[in-house]
């Protein structure tokens, strides 16, 4: 009767693994990896000191360890959760606190081999953000050359600016550098001065 | 009334140690220590060393039981392993083998 609901209560401490195919209820310390076919919920009260699998894992207490769900993860107030997490759906409520990554999505929560689990969606998701900034100074970069003057510019003199972009197409001639920086050239000034005398 | 309950279809492996009330639905190989009451339920397997305040076994349990109060087999109870305690029963059905100490 009592065997339908499997809590590991308030003043239990578990080493070693807890594995089946029911939901699971954590009040208390487990100091052992979880793996269920069911949902698991950590109490407020409950400590988990491994990874922890199940359908839908809901998180109160503390965690330290990956978290993987097979359907979802949701973290509420209060949950401290050192490790990373994986699920379909991820839910972290305003006051949990996570440390670690987090993956989001189909295939994050199923495949469960986490390291390579990891790796290869971490890479795509990488890839194409630095992809996309060469791509965009590619595209720009007839134009672009104003961005990078404009800072100068905002820095400088903007009667230059002009000056900015001719400076690689007509290197030699005019040098708008020189005035850009008054104390240079005085301190310029001054070392020719010394020479001078 | 139970505070931790390893319900059928759970499985553990290791130690578990509580101040409470266990129930054994499911499946626990190791260790067992409780401060209270554990019972193990009809169709539960333990493969475990026990030690609590009382003990009732419905299920297959195969270690040895020490209890400070008493231990109870139940009808249907199948128990390997030697038992310690001031009080044991064994009801009509139970099958058991090992050795029994009442503390004499």
């Amino acid at each position: 009767m009592a065997a339908n609901v499997s809590i590991i209560g308030r003043t239990t401490r578990i080493r070693g693994r807890v594995t089946g195919d029911v939901d699971l209820e954590v009040q208390g310390f487990v100091d052992g990896e979880i793996a269920v076919g069911g949902d698991v919920t950590i109490d407020a009260q409950g400590m988990v000191g491994a990874s922890v699998r199940g359908r839908r894992v809901v998180v109160h207490g503390a965690v330290k360890g990956d978290l993987l769900g097979e359907e979802a993860v949701v973290l509420e107030d209060g949950a401290r959760v050192v490790g990373d997490v994986r699920a379909p759906r991820v839910a972290i409520a305003p006051g949990a606190l996570v440390r670690g990554f987090v993956e989001t999505g189909e295939g994050a929560g199923a495949p469960a081999k986490t390291a390579r689990a990891l790796q290869p969606a971490a890479r795509p998701i990488a890839a194409p953000v630095r992809v996309a900034p060469p791509a965009a100074q590619a595209h720009a970069a007839p134009p672009a050359p104003p961005a990078k003057p404009a800072e100068r510019v905002a820095q400088a003199a903007p009667a230059h600016a002009t000056g900015g972009n001719n400076v690689p197409a007509a290197p030699g001639p005019r040098r708008p550098p020189p005035p850009v920086i008054p104390a240079l050239k005085k301190a310029k000034g001054q070392i020719a001065k010394k020479k001078e005398r | 009334m139970a505070s931790t309950v390893i319900g059928a279809g759970i499985t553990v492996e290791g130690e578990i140690t509580t101040d409470e009330d266990v129930v054994v639905a499911g499946t626990v190989r190791g260790k067992l220590t409780a401060k209270e009451s554990v019972t193990i339920e009809h169709g539960a397997t333990v493969e475990a060393d026990i030690a609590g305040a009382s003990l009732i076994v419905a299920g297959s349990l195969t270690g040895n039981v020490t209890a400070s109060e008493r231990v109870d087999l139940q009808s249907g109870a199948r128990v390997i392993g030697n038992v310690k305690a001031a009080r044991v029963t064994i009801a009509d059905g139970a099958q058991f083998k090992g050795n029994v100490d009442m503390d004499i």
